[in-house]
């Protein structure tokens, strides 16, 4: 039998290091579908306590979780890269449910990391179509708040279907996220704009505006603000200079799409 | 009495699309289908208090502030039924007040005025200036609006 396996440090070291690879997964499907900070730390630190942690230090960037364990005088540290941030509500409330009961301390690592595999790969998620529809429903109330008349409903409508539905193949492709943004923003605001002005809508510069608010990441925003009143300014910050640069490249497409139609001199 | 008639068509189609974008946007979120009404009646509250806020002639930001603490509280008073969603459903309600056509229009502002030979430069500027300052400030009561509440009232995130 190999000495490392018999030594009591290095048994010690790799539950640790199992421990944490299976707390920062937890916590990394968390943060990637839409929890604040401080809800993904006690999430990890749920789970690290039921596998019998003793201290537990964290420290979130915007692309990766570092953690820090001890148990019985042994320190570990790791750290876990980030993928894209979404949101994705179903998954983040059944990774929450997950840390609960491992909290009680009755699951194994294995049981932990096999759970977390089981609900990213069931857990449900609507139909491209049908959130494309909802999503082209939402943008074209958000243009009725906005002010837009009825006849810009319906261009409003189809282009942040369009939109919606572009923009989750060309995600699905890994194409960068902000150029996704420029382009969507061109596309669904050339659409609405051209069918307002078709339909003789005279509030075709809100119609533009209305087909693009799809794009607005309203979660992150919150998130930002909520991360710095929880103590975490640097993540907060990182998510609002991200909120930023999606609306400026929005921004950009929208101008484009103005130029093109000669709604903007 | 009757002067608040003329007024109900309106609190009604606010409520009304501010219901739909909530519900729009939590499709996009992959709120359960359970969960999807609950977010079209917390976007349908916080558009109607924002709404009367405004009549009121209070600021969009404050009347925005207001919408969001309501609607937080109503949330957390149905925490036994929503559980740790709770706090997600009163985002997804204040989702149609996040003012992202301010956004839009003041960069949109600030490209005019980086134009060679802009044309009513300074109007412009005050006017991209004065979004972005709302943009600010109703995030912060959104935000705000939506922290105090579930902070003070101790909601459950797990």
């Amino acid at each position: 039998m190999d000495s490392n396996t018999q030594d009591s440090v290095v048994v010690r070291h790799r539950d640790l290091e199992r421990y944490a690879n299976a707390a920062l997964k937890a916590g990394r499907i968390m943060m990637e579908s839409g929890a604040s900070v401080s809800v993904v730390h006690r999430g990890i630190t749920m789970i690290a306590k039921g596998f019998g942690v003793e201290t537990v230090g964290l420290r979130s960037g915007y692309a990766s979780i570092a953690m820090t364990l001890r148990a019985e005088e042994t320190t570990i540290t790791r750290m876990l890269h980030l993928g894209r941030l979404g949101v994705n509500h179903r998954l983040d409330l059944a990774v929450r449910e997950l840390c609960a009961r491992a909290e009680t301390g009755g699951m194994s690592v294995e049981a932990v990391e096999a759970e977390l595999t089981r609900l990213v790969r069931e857990t449900p998620r609507h139909a491209p179509w049908f959130t494309a529809v909802a999503v082209g429903l939402a943008c074209a109330s958000f243009g009725r708040l906005l002010g837009i008349d009825w006849l810009s409903f319906g261009p409003v409508l189809l282009g942040g279907t369009l939109g919606q539905y572009l923009r989750h193949h060309l995600l699905h492709r890994g194409v960068n996220i902000f150029l996704v943004a420029g382009a969507i923003a061109f596309f669904a605001a050339t659409v609405g704009g051209l069918g307002s002005l078709a339909l003789q809508s005279t509030t075709v510069h809100l119609a533009m505006m209305a087909s693009i608010l799809l794009l607005v990441p309203g979660v992150p925003a919150t998130n930002a603000q909520a991360d710095i009143m929880d103590g975490y300014p640097t993540m907060g910050s990182a998510r609002a200079v991200w909120v930023l640069m999606i609306m400026v490249f929005a921004a950009v497409g929208v101008w484009f799409a103005e130029a093109l139609l000669g709604i903007r001199g | 009495m009757e002067s608040l008639l003329p007024f109900v068509p309106h609190l009604a189609h606010q409520a009304l699309f501010g219901a739909l974008a909530a519900a729009g946007f939590g499709v996009l979120f992959n709120f359960g289908l359970k969960a999807l009404p609950w977010c079209a009646a917390a976007g349908a509250l916080a558009l109607a208090v924002r709404t009367i806020g405004q009549d009121l002639a209070w600021s969009l930001e404050g009347a925005t502030f207001a919408a969001a603490i309501v609607t937080s509280c109503s949330v957390s008073a149905l925490r036994r039924a929503l559980g740790p969603a709770c706090n997600a459903v009163a985002l997804a309600g204040c989702i149609p007040m996040v003012p992202g056509a301010f956004f839009g229009q003041a960069l949109l502002g600030f490209f005019a005025v980086t134009a060679p030979h802009p044309a009513d430069a300074v109007e412009t500027f005050v006017m991209a200036s004065e979004h972005i300052i709302r943009v600010i400030f109703t995030l912060g009561a959104i935000g705000a609006g939506l922290v105090i509440p579930a902070q003070l009232l101790k909601n459950q995130d797990f």
